[in-house]
């Protein structure tokens, strides 16, 4: 089996905020992994201790105890950064530069250098559809675009692992649709993503395994289909079904005395799609 | 939902121990923020004070009234360099920490002495080029009106032959004119700017805010000018013990001595530079900013973000 990318072991931060004995455990002896190649989502309600985690793993913080390591590197070790991209809550970029200047300076930093930095920003800004945006100011970029800069910028060395803090916090429903998108196809070109978030819904649609953080621990963790699932409910979509057909089914679960209905009904788009349809057909209609 | 094609088998790379690249890119980032914020806008105001205090007939003779403009102008560079060392730098730090830019940074393979030295290298470019400027316009001012004196004074001569009294004025104004000294005299401002902003950055990586921050290095300036006087009084008033020795010494180092740029005020006036004073600058600047530096690492190295 292949190294994880991530793994937290027992991890615990206590902040002394005062200097008095007055400790906040942040994070209180976690332990998760994170496979190499795999979308993985730690949720939970503000102040649950993820983002302390987060940091921990990207060597912002130190651990109280346990250790966390990137690839087998231990997070404090600078070796470990150059496996990483990391993508902040509501990132802010210094706004006197553009967009193609913000790659150049964070591949800079990370030694890139010359035409291959040059190739690397012309197809990040391609991925993250910016090109028309590249020269720029990041002052006039809207929330979406600056994260969706923000991601470019995270892929700029190709590193190995992704980590996203709340990537959509304050993206309208389009442009959390563009990074949901970009997610999928990091996963498919074989990132490692490590996501933190609290828009359950965003989690469900792009985690292959989730863990559930409260108040520092662990609460559950497993694969969105473990994690879901309700054992004793069966669900079944029909389509073009028949009153008779319907009918005769009622009859059926009728006959079972442990079986009874619990919802029927036509299913439901979310209201998110639906924005997104009228969005997309506003489109169509206007470049028609 | 989709399946990964192939995880990504890129072997963790080396990273140098330091990387002036590193921090050059992290200079030249902070010279371009310090640019577009407008900074050198102020070089307007001072070619408009240099042009008043050069065309106020405010001397009474040509000698003093070039004597005027250079300590005016010389001061005022003096003033900028220090001044912008200790705003800049303030908030330079704690405005990437506030906007998590410095999440992004760090979170790259960027050492933190590299981010440190990036910073400070970033203001010290904008210092330099800015009193190059200013030291070149200052430079062709006081030549321009040194010209226009020294031809006041040979048209004033009655005789065709220069005059014994035309010759000591035109010397006199000559000596208060424009001389490459004064290149000594930048220098020195520049040197007391960069220590200035070494002491900055060390109070900015724990300081709770960019107004404290300011205040504090101001204070530290204004002390370290008065760094002998505060010794001499130190030691007359108290016992010449260990303990008063061991605090003179800590005091001595933690409070830069300011004074050892002041002779740049003789160099203006007209003074001879020794070239040991300049070796002695030089060499204290570099080992304060080394100390300095030092201990901005100490207290950033570990710092939690």
């Amino acid at each position: 089996m292949s190294e994880p990318a991530v793994e937290v072991k027992n991890l615990t931060k206590i902040f002394s905020p005062d200097l008095s004995k007055n400790h906040v455990i942040a994070v209180d002896n976690l332990s998760f992994e994170v496979a190499a190649g795999e979308v993985y989502g730690l949720i939970g309600p503000n102040g649950s201790g993820k983002s302390t985690t987060m940091k921990v793993v990207l060597g912002l913080m130190a651990a109280s105890k346990g250790s966390a390591k990137v690839f087998g590197l231990d997070s404090g070790d600078i070796r470990a950064r150059n496996e990483i991209g990391f993508l902040p809550e509501n990132p802010y970029f210094y706004k006197h530069l553009s967009g193609e200047e913000t790659l150049k300076f964070y591949g800079k930093l990370c030694g890139i250098k010359g035409s291959e930095l040059k190739d690397r920003i012309a197809e990040l800004l391609k991925l993250v559809d910016l090109e028309g945006a590249a020269k720029r100011r990041l002052g006039g970029y809207s929330k979406g675009m600056l994260q969706r800069i923000g991601l470019a910028q995270t892929l700029i060395q190709n590193p190995r692992l992704v980590i996203l803090d709340e990537p959509t916090a304050g993206v309208d429903p389009v442009g959390s649709r563009q990074i949901r998108d970009l997610i999928l196809k990091l996963k498919e070109d074989g990132y490692t993503v490590f996501l933190c978030s609290h828009l359950l819904e965003q989690v469900q649609e792009v985690c292959d395994r989730v863990g559930i953080i409260f108040r520092g621990r662990m609460r559950r963790e497993g694969t969105l289909d473990e994690l879901i699932q309700i054992e004793s409910q069966t669900a079944m979509t029909l389509e073009n079904a028949s009153p008779e057909l319907i009918g005769k089914i009622h009859e059926l679960i009728a006959s079972d005395a442990a079986a009874k209905v619990i919802e029927e009904g036509h299913p439901r788009t979310t209201l998110e799609r639906l924005f997104i349809q009228i969005a997309d057909q506003n489109k169509k209609e206007e470049s028609a | 939902m989709s399946e990964p094609n192939t995880t990504l088998q890129s072997p963790a790379r080396e990273v140098p121990l330091f990387s002036m690249s590193r921090v050059w890119t992290l200079a030249i980032s902070t010279l371009t923020q310090l640019v577009r914020m407008k900074t050198f806008y102020f070089l307007f105001a001072f070619a408009v004070l240099l042009l008043a205090v050069g065309n106020f007939n405010f001397a009474s003779s040509p000698a003093q009234a070039l004597s005027t403009v250079k300590k005016v102008s010389f001061g005022a560079m003096d003033l900028f360099a220090w001044l912008f060392a200790i705003v800049a730098t303030a908030l330079l730090i704690p405005r990437d920490i506030e906007d998590r830019t410095l999440y992004t940074i760090l979170s790259k393979p960027v050492r933190r002495i590299e981010y440190l030295l990036g910073k400070l290298f970033g203001v010290l470019i904008v210092i330099a080029i800015s009193l190059s400027v200013m030291f070149v316009v200052c430079a062709g001012m006081i030549q321009w009106k040194e010209m226009g004196y020294i031809a006041d004074e040979i048209g004033d001569s009655t005789s065709e032959q220069i005059t014994e009294d035309t010759r000591q004025a035109i010397l006199l104004i000559q000596k208060n004119g424009f001389h490459p000294e004064l290149a000594i005299a930048t220098l020195a401002s520049f040197m007391k700017a960069a220590v200035v902003a070494s002491v900055t950055i060390l109070l900015s990586t724990f300081a709770s805010s960019s107004l404290f921050t300011i205040i504090v290095s101001v204070l530290v300036f204004l002390v370290g000018h008065a760094h002998t006087m505060a010794t001499n009084f130190w030691l007359a008033e108290t016992d010449n013990s260990i303990v008063t020795q061991m605090l003179l010494k800590l005091f001595k180092i933690v409070i830069p001595n300011f004074q050892i740029f002041s002779f740049s005020e003789g160099i203006v006036q007209g003074a001879t530079v020794v070239p040991a004073a300049i070796w002695q600058m030089g060499g204290l600047t570099g080992a304060y900013l080394i100390v300095f530096m030092l201990l901005s690492l100490l207290t950033f190295v570990d710092k939690e973000f």
